[in-house]
């Protein structure tokens, strides 16, 4: 341990000595470390929830039952007598909107009798409409519960409370309702959502499933239990491990912040690094003391990072369980569990970030002569005599990014999406030196006249200290890189969401039962009503369509079904294969579909492929006549005419009504109609117009945790530059206490540093902006096209940036207020004294 | 009229919490174009009674008088105009911005005081101490002799009634040093500025018009040729 004494004298007293510096590096690693973890949480919270909700009662069956528009009740019937010894379970699910607080909660319908566990639940008596209801949702029975349940609003009684009940679900906000009961809320018409089937413990598992198998009759699929909640893990798994990435660049970020301190404790320690060494100290222990230091300051940050992390995952579930909801599937946020794995993962990735950003000047320390370590500017000349050969990797590595950028995903993730994007990150970070020198040499001249001399010495300075610069430069440009490329993205994103929402929403109102609705709830309403529409004066057309939430190949996915003819006739959907007129026009009547660009990606078919699905007790192939563009959900949606799907599934409830109306037709006399033509039914009328409004409202809503991870990687390389603007004050006080011999104001020193905040602002925009560029079109083009299986128009938002960047320079100037009083407040006499 | 005045001058200094004095009563006067050395061991005061000249500081007690203005009376900006306007310096280790060229190094002070034609000024001062065809080279590519020169050129170019020259030649070998003070004594007959020199070297007093001995912060003996 002879490394301890030297690490303590060395390294731990300096970090004391410069407290706001140590602590604001600390708060870095404290903040990249923070995002991790509540993205983690966050995640793990709204992905968890829907098996919390949605298996109440479920206890843990061996295999399910499923099928599209669900499972007739013959079915049942037969599993219930089938000569095995199994238990079967039936059971309905949806979702129900309690109208007093307009929240989202399962509704559960279960055989009560046979499924109420004994002693479980108050007041197991049933009559009448009657629920059980999670803790949440009521505290005593006999309470009132108004619900929304597809159209139709209904009063029920509370007949017991679910507290406590074993597997009534965590999330104590679910309802349970009597299987019959819940199928005439529903006007499920005895066809069930899923039948759980529990296996005697002897036997083999594939025995039992093939013996099930047999039994069961064609289009129902047989499943282990918990399929679906996998099913919804998997397509959760692009969401997360893209929003995981994007958490980890603010310690990217922080990652540049402690290479820089390290190398700055390395410069400033040569000549102690070199004394050290002649009184004996070896390389290694050099190394290791160096190292040292990284880990704590990682620690230091990883500690505070932890409790940091745990409350912004309170933040971060809300819009993360936002976007899940929206885009995915029915999520209500599980509790928050900081479990020691996370917190082990979080302090590992904050150390770890530490120790790799230093083994650089680690090693170069270590590697001091001790002949030569008085000497001064060694770093700086290396910097200048490498920027050629980092410029030339800097090509090399870009090519290779540009290369990586080309290749195809890996089980379904993007990886070589992201390793273009590191590898471009690690370009730019090789380019800098030369950029800073360049720039900066070049714009002093020009500084000079227009700005003064302040920004030419500003200028000068920063490009002497190239080495210090570069990687300040860096960090910062790593963060004005994501704001840029997320930025092109979103907005890149926003704008093609525009133009699809102008040829895909054509109607000029939109009918849809009040229940809850989401990218995997699709209640329906009853027939009539469209029926009831179409006779109001000055309606021109409706197209009813009918949406299901169905499972192909594993993967979540929507079967829509529409009126092709009102499509022909009002519609403007545009196709990535094939044309519009001759696949709509072969639509109706043919066992024919067309299918949306995200299913067509995540299921690898295209036109004139087939799919299969098990439809009406019966599996079709159905040939894909065309790819269409589809913004809605990222789960891909299989759409096919109406008659099609009533052929087989001859429920004509409809999800959703399209509503176009003669020329000239005033809108809200139209609505007015409406709303009288179906009082009584719990619909949404709304307008063309509004709907669009509350699409980009939830567009706006699911990037918003976006916007929030760029500001947490913005704020941790302002800090930095803060942080290392002070160093810089702290190693170049002889200069500044010089200019104020040679006639310098205080003032003018104050400028001179803030100038040089504002200037690494600029070059840090400059390369951000260049390298932000690079990484919107991987970002546009492979990873998001890899993940999600969108094409988006590429878009400049201008606006939008030149705010972001021009709040990023101001914000970095601010970080350069403290260091340039410090810097002001030096007494000359003191720092340049020489006796 | 003299150019600088010391009245009665004390200087403290706080270290780790201990008041140490470094100047004590200290009555001068230094009159225009005169060539003073100031001579002691390390730590007598030299460069404290040199700041104080200068307006880098103030004293603790006492007044101090530079062309006429008490410097005490003065704000920072105050200070710092009468240093831009009347008062060069000159360091040990010649304390130029390796960043900047020779020519940068030398309009440096005129560009602080914001004048914008600082580069014929800068060559001619150049010029004055040979070292024109030098301009645009950096410091670390010139000898400790260029360097000082270079450092001269810089703490002459707003013309200062004062040179202050902190140890000049401590940092080179005697030719070249006494290259140096050869110089320094061309400036207060060529150019009749006033120079101050701290130094620990008696010999270096053979080009100076008075020699100011110090000791433990006080004047021990004042001679003048």
């Amino acid at each position: 341990m002879s490394w301890f004494p030297l690490f303590v004298r060395f390294f731990l007293r300096p970090l004391r000595q410069e407290p706001v510096r140590t602590a604001l590096t600390a708060f870095a690693i404290a903040l990249g470390v923070g995002v991790v973890l509540a993205i983690d949480l966050a995640g793990t919270s709204a992905a968890g929830s829907f098996r919390a909700s949605l298996e109440a009662l479920a206890g843990s069956a061996d295999f399910e039952v499923t099928g599209i528009g669900g499972v007739p009740p013959e079915v049942l019937a037969r599993l219930a007598t089938v000569p095995l010894p199994i238990k079967v379970t039936p059971r309905i699910e949806d979702y129900a909107r309690v109208e007093s607080t307009g929240e989202t909660v399962p509704l559960i319908g279960v055989d009560w009798v046979a499924s109420a566990p004994a002693g479980g639940g108050e007041g197991t008596s049933f009559a009448g409409k009657g629920v059980w209801v999670g803790p949440r949702l009521a505290s005593k029975k006999g309470a009132r519960l108004r619900l929304l349940v597809n159209d139709l609003s209904v009063e029920y009684v509370v007949r017991g409370i679910l507290s406590e009940t074993p597997g009534a679900g965590e999330a104590g906000n679910v309802i349970v309702m009597d299987l019959a009961e819940a199928d005439q809320a529903l006007g499920r018409q005895g066809r069930l959502d899923r039948i759980l089937i529990d296996v005697p413990e002897s036997g083999e598992l594939e025995h039992w499933e093939s013996q099930l198998r047999s039994e069961l009759p064609e289009g129902l699929s047989l499943e282990r239990f918990g399929a679906r909640t996998e099913e919804n893990r998997r397509m959760l798994a692009a969401f997360r491990w893209n929003l995981r990435i994007l958490s980890y660049i603010a310690l990217v970020v922080g990652a540049f912040l402690i290479y820089n301190t390290i190398s700055v404790s390395v410069v400033r320690r040569r000549a102690e690094i070199g004394i050290v060494r002649a009184l004996g100290a070896t390389r290694r222990g050099i190394l290791v003391a160096f190292l040292g230091e990284a880990a704590l300051l990682g620690a230091i940050g990883a500690v505070p990072g932890l409790v940091l992390g745990r409350l912004m995952a309170e933040g971060a579930v809300q819009l993360v369980a936002g976007t899940v909801g929206s885009l995915y599937v029915s999520s209500t946020p599980a509790p928050i569990e900081l479990t020691p794995a996370s917190a082990l993962l979080s302090l590992c990735a904050g150390i770890g970030v530490a120790l790799a950003s230093s083994l650089g000047p680690a090693r170069e320390a270590s590697a001091v002569p001790p002949v030569e370590a008085m000497a001064r500017g060694r770093v700086d000349y290396h910097s200048r005599i490498n920027a050629r050969r980092n410029l030339t990797l800097a090509v090399l590595l870009a090519l290779a990014g540009t290369l990586a950028a080309w290749l195809p995903p890996v089980a379904g993730k993007p990886l070589f999406g992201y390793l273009a994007a590191l590898v471009l990150i690690a370009s730019a970070s090789l380019a800098i030196p030369a950029l800073v020198s360049a720039v900066s040499r070049g714009a002093s001249a020009l500084a000079r006249r227009l700005l003064g001399v302040e920004a030419f010495m500003a200028s000068r300075g920063l490009a002497a200290s190239l080495h210090r610069t570069s990687v300040l430069v860096g960090a910062l440009a790593t963060a004005i890189a994501m704001v840029v490329s997320v930025g092109v993205m979103v907005g890149s994103f926003r704008e093609t969401v525009l133009l699809w929402m102008d040829d895909q929403l054509r109607a000029d109102l939109y009918v849809r039962p009040a229940g809850a609705g989401s990218a995997d709830r699709h209640p329906v309403m009853s027939p009539e009503v469209p029926d009831l529409i179409e006779k109001v004066p000055g309606v021109a057309a409706v197209d009813r369509f009918r949406a299901l939430r169905i499972s192909y190949h594993g993967l979540p996915a929507t079967l829509g079904a529409g009126e092709t003819q009102v499509a022909l006739r009002f519609g403007r959907t545009r196709f990535l294969s094939g044309t519009r007129e001759e696949a709509l026009s072969r639509l109706p009547g043919g066992d024919s579909v067309i299918v949306s660009e995200p299913f067509a990606n995540k299921h690898k078919v295209g036109k004139g492929d087939f799919v299969e699905l098990a439809l009406g007790g019966t599996t079709r192939r159905f040939e894909i006549l065309g790819v269409y563009y589809d913004y809605a959900n990222e789960r891909g949606t299989i759409m096919m005419d109406r008659s099609t799907l009533l052929k087989y599934l001859p429920d004509p409830s409809p999800s959703s009504v399209a509503v176009y109306l003669e020329p000239e037709r005033d809108i809200e006399t139209v609505r007015a109609e409406l709303e009288r033509a179906v009082a009584g039914r719990r619909v949404l009328i709304t307008s063309n117009r509004a709907l669009r409004r509350e699409a980009i409202r939830i567009f706006d809503r699911t990037f918003a945790i976006t916007y929030a991870l760029e500001a947490v990687a913005v704020a941790v390389a302002v800090m930095g530059i803060g942080g290392a603007l002070l160093a810089l004050v702290v190693d170049r006080r002889r200069e500044f206490g010089l200019l104020r011999f040679l006639g310098a104001s205080a003032g003018q020193v104050r400028q001179l540093i803030l100038f040089e905040a504002g200037l690494l602002g600029l070059l840090a925009n400059l390369a951000g902006f260049v390298l932000g560029a690079a990484l919107s079109l991987v970002l546009i083009y492979v990873i998001n096209k890899q993940s999600f299986g969108w094409t988006i128009q590429f878009h400049w938002p201008v606006a939008v940036l030149l705010a972001a960047l021009s709040l990023i320079d101001a914000a970095t100037i601010a970080a350069g207020l403290y260091p340039a009083r410090v810097a002001a407040r030096l007494r000359p006499v003191e720092v340049i004294h020489e006796e | 009229m003299l150019l600088l005045r010391f009245d009665g001058v004390s200087k403290d200094y706080l270290s780790n919490g201990t008041r140490v004095r470094a100047l004590e009563s200290i009555t001068l006067d230094v009159a225009p174009k005169e060539f003073v050395a100031l001579v002691g061991r390390s730590g007598c005061g030299k460069s404290t009674l040199l700041n104080l000249a200068g307006a880098m500081d103030f004293p603790t007690s006492g007044e101090v008088w530079l062309d006429g203005q008490p410097t005490t009376k003065l704000s920072d900006d105050g200070l710092t105009k009468l240093r831009r306007e009347k008062v060069g310096f000159i360091f040990q280790s010649f304390q130029l911005l390796p960043t900047l060229t020779v020519i940068e190094n030398v309009e440096l002070p005129l560009l602080l005081a914001g004048r914008l034609d600082a580069r014929e000024p800068a060559r001619d001062c150049l010029r004055w101490v040979d070292l024109e065809g030098l301009e645009n080279r950096f410091p670390h590519q010139l000898s400790g002799g260029q360097q000082q020169r270079v450092a001269i050129a810089r703490a002459l170019i707003h013309s200062p009634r004062l040179l202050l020259a902190d140890e000049p030649i401590g940092n080179l070998d005697t030719a070249t040093g006494n290259l140096i003070l050869e110089l320094l004594r061309r400036i207060v007959t060529e150019r009749g500025t006033t120079i101050l020199m701290a130094t620990h070297s008696v010999e270096s007093t053979a080009f100076a018009d008075t020699v100011i001995h110090l000791r433990d912060g006080r004047i021990t003996e004042v001679c003048r040729r």
